[in-house]
């Protein structure tokens, strides 16, 4: 039922295609070139790595009703850590300066949704409005800092980081750009997985998602379960950061993230909040990533292109989600 | 053209995003869409105003166009039941993307314009002539329709109940109200407020279409919701003072100032967003000025 509503969601972009005066079977040949092809494929998996990483840690406080919006900010903050080390260490070997970047984008990162975290557990104060002004100030902060303090002074005036040197670069696979942050993000996904599974706190997070007051009534902690979720959640996206500054981009720069954090909120819901389910859903919508490029260069469309077909997947999966979920009898009734 | 001729100018998106906005959750929608919803309005108001050279059309098209955008969002969480959020990110990644694709072509075009419309004898007045009275029709229709708003909010009957329909469902619905009309209409109003702020962009604004044209706008139109405390009145003076924040930041630049501290102006309306939503946070205030208590919940009749 899912693949339906996505090959109809995707269909449904045809018209808009016509409506620009392109032929639709030429951008769907684009598209299907990107899935493939094995380069289409790797670069698929290599864009959905953050994705990946991010909506993995998604799963976790949107099982317990906590929405975090805050995944981009928490991303940024992460790539900010994470940058932080390579000016800290510059010389150190790789082993210890990846390792410590990637501590420190996971603790920026999980820093950063800690605060909302507590606000929401010990004010009450709507967590979905606080994770998304916390984005546009994390956003702004690595702003601050590549136009001002860490601007390259050979790059032209653009705002970004100087490239990484070679020891803060992740590992890659010869031949392709996929690092290793596709490894972490899939034991991530494993860990997440048996963490909601099998764990004590996996448990007392499905309870208070189905109900505060029970919750509180079977003696579970919401502000230690509330901060210990968001601190895993911040963390992963953080990691996400560290992994596009470290693996793919190579720096830090302004749009270092062009909305992937608002991305796996998306695939963590089409995943059905499952760790495991969001693996192949990053890598497909990383291919979307892929084929919005293809588009770009191959047919002269805008990139948003990709924002089309990733809006127009997701409407459709709502809606066929809810006519399964509901057995709607749509009546206008008056009371 | 003055400081605060281009502050009043910089946030007139604003004004209109945010005072839609305010309907949209008093009522109990949470609408994430607000930067889709804008960035639709900027692109078809441009392009209505490229191919048929009338501003008229151009701008009414626009409210269509967020209109029909916002009437996705307001079936898929009122009637649907679905998550409002993931509905709302939707439509934004939607709005952005049609935006930018069906804007492509048009990149770095000019369109006829909004012209400046001073009022005959109130333009004349020393100092706030040409800062108020000398902008264009948008303008006007954007002070006008947040003072309207407000009396219509808390002065009105038909505000009243979209008020109760935010604060408590359930009970307004017991007591007759149409729930599901009420989050309907006033969810389409924040997406012609939306259009609106868009076609501003794109048709005074903006000298020219560009790619990205709302910059984000929409994110802080939902913080000045929150900024404002829900209420139109402060919705004029949040939007004027970050529009200030933007003219003031971009006279920095052209005097050569480094684009340094900009940033930590620009953080203000999302850090005042929440320290304003913690301070709201006491239950006494709660009920005077909070948040709506509805928003973000589907309505569902029969479940409590």
């Amino acid at each position: 039922m899912p693949v339906i509503s996505l090959v109809l969601g995707f269909l449904s972009a045809a018209p808009l295609f016509f409506a620009i005066g392109v032929n639709p079977i030429l951008a769907y040949q684009q598209v299907l070139g990107v899935f493939l092809s094995v380069d289409g494929l790797t670069e698929s998996l290599t864009r959905g790595i953050p994705l990946m990483l991010a909506s993995i840690g998604l799963c976790l406080p949107f099982k317990m009703n906590f929405w975090n919006i805050g995944a981009e900010g928490q991303l940024f903050m992460g790539a900010f850590g994470a940058t932080a080390m390579v000016f800290l260490l510059p010389e150190s070997p790789a082993f210890i300066l990846l390792g410590s970047m990637m501590i420190m984008g996971f603790i920026f990162g999980g820093l950063w949704g800690l605060i909302p975290a507590y606000l929401k557990a010990r004010l009450e104060v709507n967590e979905v409005l606080t994770t998304l002004m916390l984005n546009s100030v994390a956003i702004l902060w690595v702003d601050y800092l590549v136009y001002g303090p860490w601007r390259d002074p050979e790059g032209f005036g653009f705002p970004l980081t100087p490239m990484f040197p070679l020891n803060a670069r992740l590992p890659w696979i010869p031949g392709t750009r996929i690092h290793a942050g596709l490894l972490i993000g899939l034991i991530c996904a494993v860990i997440v997985y048996v963490f909601l599974a099998r764990s004590k706190w996996g448990y007392e997070l499905k309870v208070t998602g189905e109900s505060r007051l029970a919750a509180k009534y079977a003696g579970i902690n919401y502000l230690r379960l509330t901060l210990l979720v968001m601190l895993i959640s911040g963390g992963l996206a953080g990691l996400a950061g560290m992994g596009l500054v470290s693996g793919i981009v190579l720096r830090l720069r302004h749009g270092i993230s062009p909305g992937y954090g608002y991305s796996a909120i998306i695939i963590a819901w089409l995943a059905r909040l499952h760790p495991l389910a969001a693996i192949p859903v990053s890598i497909l919508f990383g291919g979307l990533l892929v084929a919005g490029d293809a588009l770009q260069i191959g047919l002269g469309l805008a990139f948003a292109t990709a924002l089309v077909f990733q809006a127009l997947i997701l409407l459709f999966v709502v809606g066929a989600e809810v006519l399964t979920r509901y057995r709607l009898v749509l009546t206008w009734e008056r009371s | 053209m003055s400081l605060l001729a281009h502050t009043v100018q910089a946030g007139t998106p604003l004004l209109f995003g945010t005072v839609g906005e305010i309907y949209a959750e008093r009522s109990g929608v949470l609408n994430l869409g607000v930067e889709g919803m804008m960035a639709i309005g900027a692109l078809i108001a441009f392009m209505t105003s490229f191919y048929t050279g009338n501003i008229g059309l151009a701008i009414a098209s626009a409210m269509i166009a967020g209109a029909l955008l916002s009437l996705i969002h307001a079936f898929l969480s009122t009637s649907m039941r679905a998550n409002q959020i993931v509905s709302g990110l939707a439509i934004t990644i939607l709005g952005l993307g049609l935006s930018g694709f069906l804007g492509k072509p048009m990149i770095g075009m000019t369109a006829p314009r909004l012209t400046s419309f001073p009022i005959p004898i109130l333009a004349e007045i020393p100092i706030i002539g040409p800062i108020l009275f000398s902008q264009d029709v948008l303008v006007y229709t954007s002070i006008l329709s947040a003072l309207v708003l407000w009396f219509v909010l808390f002065k009105t009957r038909p505000g009243l109940n979209a008020r109760s329909v935010g604060e408590n469902p359930a009970m307004a619905d017991s007591l007759g109200l149409n729930v599901y009309l009420i989050r309907y209409v006033c969810v389409l109003l924040g997406g012609v407020m939306a259009g609106l702020a868009g076609a501003y962009l794109s048709l005074m604004y903006t000298p020219l279409w560009i790619e990205g044209m709302t910059a984000g706008r929409g994110w802080i139109v939902i913080a000045l919701t929150i900024f404002a405390t829900w209420n139109p009145l402060r919705a004029l003076l949040g939007a004027y003072l970050f529009g200030g924040v933007y003219a003031l930041q971009f006279r920095l630049q052209a005097i050569g100032i480094a684009t340094q501290t900009p940033q930590f102006l620009l953080m203000l309306p999302y850090i005042t967003a929440i320290v304003g939503l913690v301070l709201i946070s006491a239950e006494a205030v709660k009920r005077r000025i909070g948040v709506p208590a509805a928003l973000g919940l589907p309505y569902v009749r029969g479940e409590s």
